[in-house]
């Protein structure tokens, strides 16, 4: 090496590496002024005030043509949030319980566990997603469509019996509902949390769940205009069905396929995890005396837990990327309104800033709250024996 | 094979192991036969659909295969060279074919234990790689040029993912190295840019490395946009591939890092000795996943205008002949990609098994 | 790590196969003349009648024809073009990169398009017009009558804007499905999901053939816009936006005066009027003002053949489609192409 003293050493090779970093966005930001200017285009804003002009297919707050950009990026946006709670949730609950199938001492569970994993994770997803919309479309038309006890089930969707109250309420409260849930996580992961008294401990999440949903309550009850029943009925009329809630067989599919798709994965890593944890620990638990089932929910599964985390998270983040291919089938995330956008505004630069921008923020979030999880979490270097 | 006796005796260990594995109490003997019969049920569609009801005859359009009812693999016998090799000229696909062929038979090498060392496996590979260029690229030995654009199918699929892999894996160990080193200002920026590029959707990655790029550097260095396509997936792979590293250096007990140093080893042999094969055994399953994803992630590129397979097939049915026969060949496809993302999950399973010696 | 190092560093070196990177405006048609090989954009296979691809794969369509019209005018050799392959939403930033001289890909001439992001047009080569498709069951007479019904519609494409603008005017709700690819869109509307389906140019005519039943469909008679098809080149580029412009107008000439690439040779030896001498090179002073050879248009008209020509191929008689030419048709047959005028 050039320099003898380690000290000296460690500076340098800071400093060249944040000197390179520092490097490589200077020249980036010089090359783009100076091709914009040759190539006289201009970085804008303007067109975040202009009217869109088109109508979107799905969205979970209110749109109309005439909205500007601004807004049909948020509901986009709003769109794609959905959309990744529930394929995440769906493909934790469809990884967990294949995962288990997959380490269960039980043949015919593994064979199935196996197959499972086997078709979804080797067909890519886009595939799949086809495969899914286009068994949704198999259901009857809305006009010869039966009902369920207030329930259509049609190719356009299934129709439910909705609350009466309007959009904004509803949009806050799912905010409301969010944000409870980020708290609560939070809470879970932050440090200072583990200091406190165990009976503490379980009370303040019970606290926030129960003033979330309080919250959350009194939202609905301010939307829901005064003297009108507060269930709507949809019913047939025209051409299609009207009134009440429907669930649009664009988001369930896409929803289904990435809970599906991300489950094989999910619990690929969930026996990977359980893999890693040595048949020592097990079989030390066992000679303790301990059952089955403690030695699974104590010693197993919060060993294998730390080994899966940083897969998991990647799992998760990625599966919220996922979302971008909706589009294919007509779910109007935030990569789509950004598809769109730069085909009819032109716009290209900015509005890929903005997916970036977006993107980094949601996967950001995700990612720091499994950081949190993930150190709180971390083997500390006594316990070295698990 | 052996005598009467052994026969029976092979006979019934095989019925009892089938009792005791499948048919081992009265609930999962319902499991066992339910779920066989839904398999076979299934597979009884598909081989309705796929070989009795089909149409194979080439001359075959969409009339008579919908009066089969069944697949229309017509259009595969008439657009099957457009699938595997895209926008390559006509002619010069021998090229193409041999090129796919060349790359698999240097992955199925490095497979080998046998090949497990430096110097050959970079040989293979360079060897390899330079057949493949020569191929693809011609210009020299008498073959038409044939301009990076224009590569596509299989072959641009293969060419796109072994290069992310081959390149990707070694970054992402310096990767997980930097992030997880006691260097603040080296740690730190390290994480940043992982995270950064881990939350980035990767159609904006690679829409920026293709498109946005080109704006924002000295046009010495622009190059072939291929090449920054390539680089853009190089990037995210080994952001993705160090986070999975990382997450296997954690499963490492710290006592053995501190055994090591104690025993006075080096930080380089520390790493390469101790906490990196160990890493890499309990992240084996996980590093196996991420390259099943990224081989199917290569679709992507046909967002940007390169004709991966994904996109040949597309192009492959995008005729007024044949728009109506797209989902065999969707089925095509999706049996390419199995075999091949198969083949490397049950390699990953292999080297499992062949690394759990020691964790017994 | 020393050993993953060598290969790498090979690649790399392989990779750097420096490219000529920004064009700067005003300065195409030289660079092309250097390049040796013009720039077009491509389909991305998803565009039947105006770029896809043969069996054989090769490029064929409106759009590909009037890109080896360009090579042919410019190098005398219709194949001295690259077709890249561009997706809809990599159009704009390919051209303001250079990546591709010319943008000839159904794209109709907008406002914004001129204005913002700093593009000119050439006249127009193709008027597309979206139509409907709608179930037949529903009995429909028109739009005005799917009111509460739903419309499949492409995603990124100028029909999103303009079906909400019609339904708008026709003072009906209608639920808008937009997908991203033009194969599930079709199988989404054979399997009931939307009434309507919304497609622009042969895209409705090609849906409906590609439909298992012909007659479960019909084409509604609303004409829902018109967007004229340009070919786009870059702000100050003039000298380029000429060369461009008057191949169209050279194919559209060639048409009306009855110049086709099977007589091209007979008109060239006796030509029939000052007008085709001029054209076809025999009287000098067509190609210098261009920069040009005097005889680019003989090339063009040669190699590709006039507009009546590419149309039957593309789209007409000769093409699976078998498209009308309806208002692409020349002025003197009832259509509103025309060329200027060769003086």
């Amino acid at each position: 090496m050039f320099l003898k003293s380690q000290k000296a050493r460690n500076i340098g090779l800071q400093l060249a590496f944040v000197g390179l970093i520092v490097a490589v966005i200077v020249t980036a930001i010089f090359e783009a002024q100076s091709n914009f200017a040759q190539q006289g285009i201009g970085l804008t804003s303007d067109f975040i005030w202009k009217t869109t002009g088109w109508e979107m297919s799905f969205s979970i707050l209110p749109t109309d043509r005439t909205d500007p950009y601004w807004w049909y990026l948020l509901v986009g946006l709003a769109n794609t949030l959905f959309l990744a709670v529930i394929g995440l949730a769906g493909a934790t609950i469809f990884g967990g319980l294949v995962g288990l199938a997959l380490i269960a001492p039980n043949r015919p569970l593994n064979l199935i566990g196996t197959i499972y994993v086997e078709i979804f994770r080797n067909i890519p997803l886009i595939l799949q997603i086809f495969f899914w919309y286009s068994l949704t479309t198999l259901l009857p038309s809305p006009r010869n469509a039966g009902a369920l006890a207030g329930v259509f089930f049609t190719g356009r969707g299934i129709y439910l019996p909705g609350l009466n109250v309007a959009g904004w309420s509803i949009a806050l409260f799912w905010v409301v509902i969010f944000a409870t849930v980020m708290a609560f996580v939070w809470f879970m992961a932050a440090k200072r949390f583990r200091k406190l008294e165990p009976g503490q401990r379980r009370r303040i999440p019970v606290a926030i769940i129960a003033v979330g949903l309080a919250l959350a309550a009194i939202v609905l009850f301010l939307g829901h205009p005064a003297g009108t029943p507060w269930l709507a009925i949809p019913e047939p009329q025209g051409l299609n069905i009207r009134g009440g809630y429907r669930i649009q067989p664009e988001l369930y599919a896409l929803a289904f396929a990435i809970a599906v798709a991300g489950g094989a994965s999910v619990a690929e890593i969930f026996r990977g995890g359980f893999k890693a944890v040595g048949s020592g620990h097990a079989e030390a638990a066992y000679a303790l005396g301990l059952s089955g089932w403690q030695t699974f929910s104590r010693v197993r599964f919060p060993l294998a837990m730390r080994a899966m985390l940083p897969s998991l998270s990647n799992q998760f983040v990625w599966l919220v990327k996922a979302t971008t291919l909706g589009l294919i089938v007509g779910y109007t995330d935030l990569f789509a309104v950004v598809v769109s956008s730069i085909t009819q505004s032109g716009q290209t630069f900015e509005f890929m800033a903005i997916l970036m921008v977006a993107f980094i923020l949601i996967n950001f979030s995700l990612a720091n709250v499994f950081n949190r999880i993930n150190d709180a979490a971390r083997l500390k270097g006594h316990q070295t024996r698990g | 094979m052996g005598t009467a006796l052994e026969n029976r005796v092979r006979r019934e260990a095989f019925w009892r192991n089938l009792r005791q594995d499948y048919f081992a109490s009265p609930a999962f003997s319902l499991i066992t036969v339910i779920s066989v019969g839904a398999l076979l049920l299934l597979v009884w569609q598909v081989v309705n659909w796929g070989l009795f009801d089909a149409t194979f005859s080439p001359d075959a359009r969409q009339a008579e295969c919908a009066a089969k009812g069944g697949a229309c693999w017509s259009v595969i016998a008439n657009r099957w060279r457009i699938i595997l090799f895209g926008l390559y000229p006509f002619p010069e696909h021998w090229r193409s074919g041999l090129a796919c062929l060349v790359v698999v038979v240097v992955v199925v090498l490095s497979c080998i234990p046998y090949f497990w060392t430096a110097r050959r496996l970079s040989i293979t590979w360079l060897v390899g790689y330079g057949t493949f260029y020569v191929l693809m690229k011609g210009g020299v030995l008498g073959l038409p040029l044939v301009r990076e654009a224009q590569w596509g199918g299989l072959a641009l699929t293969l060419f796109i993912f072994t290069t992310m892999a081959v390149i990707g894996m070694p970054l992402s160990i310096a990767f997980a190295l930097m992030r997880n080193s006691r260097l603040y200002w080296i740690s730190r920026p390290m994480g940043v840019i992982i995270d950064g590029v881990r939350a980035l959707p990767n159609v904006s990655i690679l829409f920026t490395f293709a498109v946005v790029l080109p704006f924002m550097m000295p046009d010495m260095l622009v190059g072939e946009k291929l090449y920054r396509v390539i680089a853009g997936f190089i990037l995210f792979f080994a952001a993705y591939q160090a986070e999975i590293i990382r997450g296997g250096m954690q499963a490492v007990a710290g006592g053995q890092e501190e055994a090591a140093k104690a025993l006075g080893l080096s930080y380089r042999h520390r790493i390469s000795r101790i906490v990196l094969p160990q890493a890499f055994h309990s992240a084996l399953p996980a590093t196996i996943n991420q390259f099943v994803m990224f081989f199917m992630e290569t679709t992507l590129v046909s967002i940007i205008g390169f004709s991966d397979l994904m996109s040949s097939a597309r192009t492959a049915f995008s005729s007024g002949e044949w728009t109506f026969a797209f989902i065999e060949v969707y089925v095509f496809i999706a049996v390419i990609y199995f075999v091949f993302v198969f083949s490397l999950s049950r390699y990953g399973a292999y080297l499992e098994r062949r690394m759990a010696v020691g964790s017994r | 790590m020393r050993k993953f190092v060598l290969p790498s560093l090979a690649l790399l070196s392989m990779a750097v196969a420096g490219q000529p990177a920004l064009a700067a405006p005003g300065d195409t048609l030289q660079g092309v003349k250097e390049r040796g090989v013009l720039n077009c954009t491509g389909g991305d296979g998803s565009n039947p009648g105006m770029a896809e691809l043969d069996d054989q794969g090769n490029w064929q369509g409106i759009d590909i024809e009037l890109c080896r019209a360009l090579a042919a005018a410019i190098f005398g050799n219709p194949d001295a073009v690259d077709i890249v392959p561009i997706s809809w939403a990599q159009r704009w930033p390919a051209l303001q990169s250079g990546d591709v001289d010319v943008i000839v890909k159904s794209s109709g001439g907008t406002f914004s398009r001129d204005t913002e992001l700093g593009f000119q047009f050439s006249n127009t080569y193709f008027l597309g017009t979206s139509n409907l498709l709608a179930r037949a069951d529903l009995g429909l007479e028109s739009l005005a009558d799917a009111d509460g019904g739903s419309v499949c519609v492409l995603a990124a494409s100028s029909q999103e804007k303009q079906i909400s603008s019609y339904a708008e005017r026709l003072g009906i709700e209608l639920e808008t499905i937009t997908m991203g690819n033009q194969e599930e869109l079709r199988s989404a509307f054979f399997s009931a999901r939307c009434d309507v389906y919304i497609d622009f140019g042969a895209g409705t005519a090609i849906t409906h053939l590609a439909a298992d039943n012909y007659d479960d469909y019909v084409a509604l008679p609303d004409v829902v816009a018109l967007e004229p098809q340009v070919m786009i080149v870059r702000q100050g580029d003039d000298p380029w936006l000429d060369v461009v412009n008057w191949t169209l107008s050279a194919v559209l000439f060639a048409e009306q005066e009855g110049v086709s690439s099977e007589n091209v040779d007979e008109m060239r030896d006796n030509p029939p009027t000052a007008e085709v001498a001029k054209l076809l090179g025999v009287t000098p002073g067509f190609g210098a003002p261009l920069g040009l050879e005097d005889d680019w248009a003989y090339n063009v008209i040669k190699h590709v053949g006039n507009y009546a020509e590419i149309y039957d191929r593309s789209l007409g008689e000769d093409s699976s489609y078998r498209m009308a030419r309806g208002l692409n048709a020349l002025w003197t047959d009832g259509g509103v192409l025309f060329p200027y005028v060769v003086d």
